[in-house]
């Protein structure tokens, strides 16, 4: 029980820096309209399993729309 | 997100993919897409990798500004909604629309 409880302690801890090293690191400027686009792979999970998605694999097949949104349950 | 889905099938209509990003975990966002019945991927940028090089960090927030970018096939943009521009997505549908995009 004991373990359990520094395992769930120094899992809090660790994810703390996070947010933090996040507020420090300004990024860079928002690509304008006219910019080529920022090339990533991120994840998704959907009933099949996991997936990655990058957005070069749609260069000369399709348009993007790209949507950031603030967090998950929430509207918009 | 459910903006986007109510429009779905006029994007894939003109071979457009969409794609949701936010900094929630893959599977956080996979129970939002089945609550709010989002067929299309919503990534997960776990730890704002991405959103900070798409210059949409907010501080205040500590999450990604709500930003839509319209990304033409050969990889540049096209058109952007930012902020509360950004929740009605009709202008971005428009311009996915319009016979062909200036290349």
């Amino acid at each position: 029980m004991r373990r359990l409880l520094g395992f769930v302690l120094a899992a809090v801890v660790l994810t703390q820096p996070f947010s933090r090293v996040a507020a420090t690191e300004a990024g860079s400027a928002m690509p304008k309209v006219g910019d080529m686009a920022p090339d990533f792979t991120l994840k998704y999970v959907d009933s099949s399993g996991m997936h990655d998605v990058s957005l070069s694999q749609y260069r000369g097949k399709k348009q993007v729309v790209l949507a950031f949104y603030v967090f998950a349950f929430t509207g918009g | 997100m459910k903006n986007f889905q109510a429009n779905l099938k006029r994007l894939e209509a003109t071979d457009t993919q969409v794609l949701g990003v936010s900094m929630d975990s893959a599977f956080a966002n996979h129970a939002f897409a089945e609550q709010i019945g989002v067929s299309f991927p919503l990534l997960s940028d776990w730890g704002g990798d991405v959103t900070k090089k798409y210059g949409l960090y907010s501080d205040q927030y500590k999450a990604a500004r709500r930003v839509n970018f319209l990304i033409g096939k050969d990889g540049l943009i096209k058109e952007e909604q930012v902020d509360s521009a950004a929740i009605d997505p009709t202008k971005i549908v428009d311009a996915c629309e319009r016979p062909k995009l200036k290349q």
